[in-house]
C-alpha cells in the first residue's frame, strides 16, 4: 500500500531524511528503531503532510497515488493517521465535536452521506470500548489538562473512530507508564486486520512487546540502514545502537 | 462641513447649549488622546440629514421568545406587545413628574470620563428620549426585546436615548438587537443608554451589534449600581464600518458585581473599538471584564479597559482580561489596559494577548481530515465560545454563533 523510494526532506538548510526506501503492505506492522535525532519523527511527518519539511527528493506512492501530492487532509481522507508523539491541546474544541467534524469532512471527501448524531453516538460508544476511555474525557476541551496517558488514549480513540489503511504511531510509549502502554498497545492490536498497516515509530523495544512487529528498521542519519524480523529489536535492547552503526562505511 | 447645517436647526435652550458644546468640539478626531486609533473626521465630509422622517422596514427579528419587543426605527420608537406587569413605558418627563427625587440624582450624575462630543450631539438632537421603567421587587421572567433598525435612502444621523431604571430588587433581560440594512447609504448612529440599577436589582444587558457597512455607530452605555445589584453586560460588535463602543460602569454601592463581556469580529474596511471605564467608588465590590476578539481582513480592533478604584473602595477585587486573534497579517489590534488604583486594600489584575491561530493545532487538525478553512473556523470560533457560553438563552446564543461562524467564513471565502 506505501512504497517510499529515496525520500529526502530537509528543514531549514538542515537535510534530515537522505534517501529513504520503504515498502509496506497491508497487513503488516513495520517498527522504526533508531538513536535520537535519527529522523524517525522527521518521517512520520513528511507522510502526514507537515508544511515545516520540504520534500526535496524521491516519491511516496500510497495505493498508487503521489501522496506528497496531497494536503495533509487529503491523506487522512485516503487513510492515513499519524499518532502524534504531542498531541496538541486545543481549548474550546470537545473530542467528540472535533471527531463528528473530521468525520463528516472525510465522509465529504469520499463522496459519502454525512452521519447524525444517532450513528454518532453508536459509533462512539463502540469505540470508547477499544481503549477504555471515558465518555467525560471526550466531552473535555480536546486533550487539555489531560495527562500523559489520556492523551494517548485519545489518539488511539481517534484512530478507532477514523479506521485508517495506514496508522504511523510517533513515540505513542513516551511519556507512559507501563499500565496505560498495555492498554494503547491493546486498542491498536485490536484494530489490526489484513487490510490495514502499522508504521510504530519508537526509540525503545519496550512498546514492541506489546505491539509485535513483522519488520523492524533502523534509521540513522536519515537512512534505513539495517531491516530485519523482531529479532533485531530484541538485539538492539540489548546490544545498543553503537555495533550497527560502527559497522557502516559511511 | 456636514455640521454647517447644524447651525441653522432651532432648538430649545438646554438643547441649544447641549448643540452648542458639540459644535465647539466638533467629531473627534485621532488627535484626542481616547479616539488615537478611532477618527471620525471623516464624518465631516457627509451631507447628513439630522432629522431623518422615513420610515424604516422592519429588520429581522431575533429568534428569542420575549416578553414584548420595542421597535426603534430610524430612531421612532413603538412599543408591540403588551409590557409585562411592573413595567412602565414612559418618555423622560413623564418619568421625572412621577419621580420627582429623580431629577436631582440625573442631575448630578457622575460625569462623562470620557473625551466626548458625540454624548453633547446626542443630547442636543435625539428624536426621542424614552424610559423603561422596572418596579421594586419586580421579576421580569422572559426578556424584552429591544429592535433598533436603521434603513435610510440619504445620508442621515440618527440619535436615541433609552433610560432603563431597575428598582430595588428588581430583575430584567434586556436584549438590545441593533442593526442597519444596505451598504450604500451611510449612517450616522449615535445612541446613548443611561440605566439605573437600584439595590439588589439584577439586569442581564445583551446587546449585539450587527450593522451595514457604510454605518459608523457610536454607543454610550452608562450604567449605575448601588448596593448589592448585579448587572451582566455583554457587547457583540458583529459587523458595521466602524463602531465605537463607550461602556462605562460607576460602582456606587458596596457588595456590588459588574460583569463586562465582550466579542468583535471586524471584517474587512471595519473598526470596532471598545472603550470600558468601571469605577470603583465604594468598598467590597466585584468587577470581572472578559473581551475576546478575532480580526479578519484588514480590520482594526481597539480596546481600551480603564479601572478605577477610588481611596474609598477597600476591598475591591477588579479583574481584566482581552485577547486577540489576529486572522490576517494584515489585522491590527491595539490594546491599552488603564487601571488607576488609589485604595491600598484591593486585588485587580490584567492582562492583554494578542496572537494568532496556532501552525500546530491547525496541522493536527488537518491531520484528522479537516480542511484548513475549516479547522481555522472551529479555531475561531472555539476561541470566542468562552464569551457566547456565558450568554444563558439558547437561541440567542446560536444566533451570535451562527453570525460569527458565517462571519469566519465569509472572510475566509468559503
Amino acid at each position: 500500500m506505501l512504497s517510499i523510494a529515496n525520500l529526502h526532506a530537509r528543514i531549514g538548510e538542515k537535510e534530515i531524511l537522505r534517501g529513504i526506501n520503504l515498502e509496506v503492505k497491508a497487513g503488516e506492522v513495520h517498527a522504526i528503531m533508531g538513536p535520537n535525532g535519527s529522523g524517525k519523527s522527521t518521517l512520520a511527518s513528511v507522510l502526514a503532510g507537515r508544511e515545516d519539511y520540504e520534500v526535496t527528493d524521491g516519491s511516496v506512492s500510497f495505493f498508487g497515488k503521489d501522496l506528497l501530492d496531497l494536503a495533509p487532509e487529503e491523506r487522512a481522507a485516503e487513510g492515513v493517521f499519524l499518532a502524534f508523539q504531542y498531541p496538541v491541546e486545543i481549548p474550546g474544541v470537545s473530542t467528540t465535536n472535533f471527531m463528528k467534524s473530521a468525520v463528516n469532512e472525510i465522509r465529504k471527501y469520499r463522496g459519502e452521506e454525512p452521519l447524525d448524531a444517532v450513528q454518532f453516538l453508536k459509533m462512539f460508544k463502540e469505540k470508547m470500548a477499544y481503549v477504555n476511555i471515558d465518555q467525560s474525557l471526550l466531552s473535555r476541551s480536546l486533550n487539555e489538562g489531560f495527562s500523559g496517558g489520556e492523551k494517548k488514549r485519545n489518539e488511539i480513540f481517534q484512530m478507532a473512530v477514523l479506521a485508517p489503511k495506514l496508522a504511523i504511531l510517533d513515540e505513542t510509549d513516551s511519556g507512559l507508564d507501563i499500565d496505560a502502554l498495555r492498554i494503547v498497545a491493546e486498542g491498536v492490536n485490536k484494530l489490526k486486520s489484513p487490510d490495514n498497516a502499522t508504521i510504530v515509530v519508537t526509540h525503545y523495544q519496550r512498546l514492541l512487546d506489546y505491539i509485535v512487529p513483522d519488520f523492524v528498521h533502523v534509521l540513522y542519519k536519515g537512512r534505513i540502514v539495517k531491516s530485519g524480523t523482531k529479532e533485531l529489536a530484541l538485539e538492539l535492547e540489548e546490544k545498543g545502537y553503537d555495533w550497527i552503526i560502527s559497522a557502516l562505511v559511511d | 462641513m456636514a455640521t454647517d447645517t447644524l447651525v441653522t436647526i432651532s432648538l430649545p435652550k438646554e438643547k441649544q447649549s447641549a448643540l452648542d458644546r458639540f459644535l465647539a468640539k466638533g467629531f473627534p478626531t485621532n488627535k484626542w488622546e481616547e479616539w488615537k486609533y478611532t477618527s471620525l473626521k471623516s464624518l465631516n465630509d457627509t451631507e447628513w440629514h439630522w432629522n431623518t422622517s422615513e420610515e424604516a422596514s422592519l429588520g429581522a427579528i431575533l429568534p428569542v421568545e420575549t416578553a414584548c419587543t420595542l421597535h426603534t426605527n430610524n430612531g421612532k420608537m413603538t412599543l408591540e406587545g403588551t409590557l409585562p406587569t411592573g413595567v412602565s413605558y414612559l418618555d423622560f418627563a413623564s418619568f421625572v413628574n412621577q419621580n420627582p427625587d429623580f431629577a436631582n440624582v440625573f442631575a448630578k450624575r457622575n460625569p462623562i470620563l470620557d473625551q466626548n462630543s458625540l454624548y453633547d450631539l446626542n443630547d442636543a438632537l435625539a428624536s426621542s428620549h424614552q424610559v423603561i421603567w422596572v418596579k421594586k421587587g419586580v421579576q421580569v421572567e422572559l426578556p424584552i426585546l429591544h429592535t433598533y433598525f436603521a434603513n435610510v435612502s440619504i445620508s442621515s444621523a440618527i440619535q436615541i436615548k433609552l433610560l432603563i431604571y431597575l428598582e430595588e430588587g428588581a430583575q430584567l433581560t434586556w436584549i438590545d438587537d441593533l442593526a442597519s440594512s444596505g451598504d450604500s447609504q451611510s449612517i450616522l448612529s449615535n445612541y446613548v443608554q443611561e440605566i439605573w440599577v437600584a439595590k439588589a436589582a439584577h439586569l442581564t444587558f445583551v446587546k449585539t451589534q450587527d450593522f451595514g457597512q457604510t454605518t459608523t455607530h457610536i454607543d454610550h452605555t452608562f450604567i449605575h449600581q448601588e448596593d448589592h445589584s448585579v448587572v451582566d453586560m455583554f457587547t457583540f460588535s458583529l459587523n458595521g464600518g466602524l463602531i465605537r463602543n463607550n461602556l462605562h460602569f460607576y460602582v456606587d454601592g458596596q457588595q456590588v458585581v459588574s460583569n463586562l463581556n465582550g466579542l468583535y469580529v471586524p471584517g474587512n474596511d471595519q473598526l470596532v473599538d471598545s472603550h470600558t471605564v468601571v469605577d470603583h467608588r465604594m468598598p467590597n465590590s466585584e468587577s470581572n471584564e472578559l473581551y475576546k476578539g478575532v480580526l479578519l481582513g484588514n480590520s482594526i480592533g481597539v480596546f481600551n479597559g480603564k479601572i478605577f478604584v477610588r481611596p474609598d473602595a477597600q476591598k475591591t477585587n477588579a479583574f481584566q482580561s482581552c485577547k486577540n486573534v489576529l486572522a490576517s497579517d494584515k489585522a491590527t489590534m491595539n490594546t491599552k489596559p488603564q487601571l488607576e488604583i488609589w485604595a491600598d486594600d484591593v486585588k485587580c489584575s490584567h492582562g492583554t494577548t494578542t496572537g494568532q491561530l496556532s501552525d500546530e493545532a491547525l496541522f493536527y487538525m488537518r491531520s484528522r481530515g479537516i480542511s484548513a478553512d475549516a479547522a481555522k473556523t472551529l479555531l475561531m470560533l472555539a476561541f470566542v465560545q468562552q464569551v457566547i457560553d456565558k450568554v444563558e438563552i439558547p437561541a440567542l446564543k446560536e444566533s451570535i454563533s451562527n453570525r460569527v461562524v458565517a462571519k469566519i467564513q465569509q472572510a475566509l471565502g468559503v
